[in-house]
């Protein structure tokens, strides 16, 4: 059977199990927060928006926030039959596309990337690489097999981490 | 009438005439815009303004990136070559451009619909289409609303050159835009 690739819109979640693939399409100050499991095979992939729920959402989607995503991730894969001690993680994604006019020192992205770091540690998930902040967007193809992923920017070489 | 006013202010600007229409209005879902902009891997350029008043939100004006070296030349009263690097005077034309417009698109939705806006200061950024609108997003709080989009053609001479605009309100807002044009219709003489 030959492999599929899942693409995880914003805000959505997805597993997938090697040899089939996750994609996320241009994150720009989102994150894509991957976990895997290589024994088995099992990964996951969120599209993050913001760092915490904290009430602010008018409809609760989990995939939305740095929070509920990594615990929705974990607990899928835990489901899956993966043991929670296996799992490891990347992160890519949370630039600062506006950067120019927006003098919050701690822009949204820069927030993303420290509120999934500060989730997937709190479980004991090591983040194994990560390619985080600048200015430019990404795309990303996650394979579950080994955790390797993808990067593509506009004007820069792919890249693997 | 938007467009009639920011070609005036065009042409002064650039000291030729510059004609501009609107090719096309529409609602769009904001899930949708990548995909009409040419796909989500769309390499485009964005003028990004936040917009603050009776509503809040984002505009994006969307051009080609390229026509970017066309659109300088025609602000900047040179003939284009292709395949120019933008140089910071040529990105800075362009910003202006995208304020001209935003400002005339602005006052004219206050004269149709008294819903009164300011813009603030413009960005440029060359990207993935998904990924400005991601960050646009991530801002607004919003993921399933609608955005409205202008189509604009500019014409100088024998050089047409598209831009679409798109206001992009903060989530919630839009029923209160949708209330203003509903009462700007059913009360004639407003416009």
């Amino acid at each position: 059977m030959p492999e599929t690739d899942w693409p995880v819109g914003i805000a959505e979640m997805k597993t997938a199990r090697s040899p089939d693939r996750l994609s996320a399409i241009g994150l720009g100050s989102c994150v894509g927060v991957a976990v895997w499991d290589e024994e088995s095979g099992w990964g996951a992939l969120a599209h993050v928006m913001l760092p915490a729920q904290n009430g602010l959402s008018r409809v609760p989607v989990r995939g939305k926030f740095a929070d509920t995503a990594v615990e929705w991730l974990v607990a899928e894969l835990v489901q899956k039959g993966v043991d929670q001690g296996r799992l490891k993680a990347k992160l890519v994604g949370g630039a600062n596309m506006f950067n120019a006019i927006q003098y919050n020192p701690l822009p949204v992205g820069t927030r993303n990337v420290m509120a999934c770091r500060e989730e997937l540690t709190k479980r004991g998930i090591p983040v194994l690489a990560e390619e985080v902040g600048g200015t430019k967007g990404r795309s990303i193809l996650f394979l579950p097999q080994d955790g390797r992923l993808l990067i593509r920017s506009l004007n820069q070489p792919e890249r693997w981490i | 009438m938007g467009a009639g006013h920011a070609a005036t202010a065009l042409s002064q600007m650039v000291g030729r005439p510059i004609g501009m229409s609107i090719t096309q209005v529409q609602i769009l879902p904001t899930e949708q815009i990548a995909e009409f902009l040419g796909g989500e891997q769309a390499d485009v350029a964005a003028v990004y303004m936040p917009v603050y008043g009776d509503i809040c939100g984002v505009v994006l004006i969307f051009f080609p990136i390229d026509i970017l070296p066309d659109l300088a030349g025609l602000l900047l009263k040179r003939d284009s070559q292709a395949n120019q690097e933008l140089s910071d005077l040529d990105r800075s034309a362009i910003k202006e451009l995208g304020s001209i417009l935003t400002g005339s698109y602005l006052s004219a939705l206050y004269r149709f619909i008294h819903v009164q806006m300011i813009h603030g200061v413009p960005t440029l950024v060359i990207d993935m289409a998904q990924a400005i609108l991601d960050t646009v997003l991530v801002d607004l709080e919003q993921k399933d609303d609608f955005a409205i989009v202008i189509e604009t053609r500019l014409t100088e001479n024998e050089r047409r050159l598209t831009g679409r605009f798109f206001l992009l309100p903060e989530a919630g807002t839009l029923p209160k835009l949708f209330n203003a044009f509903t009462q700007s219709i059913e009360t004639p003489g407003n416009a």
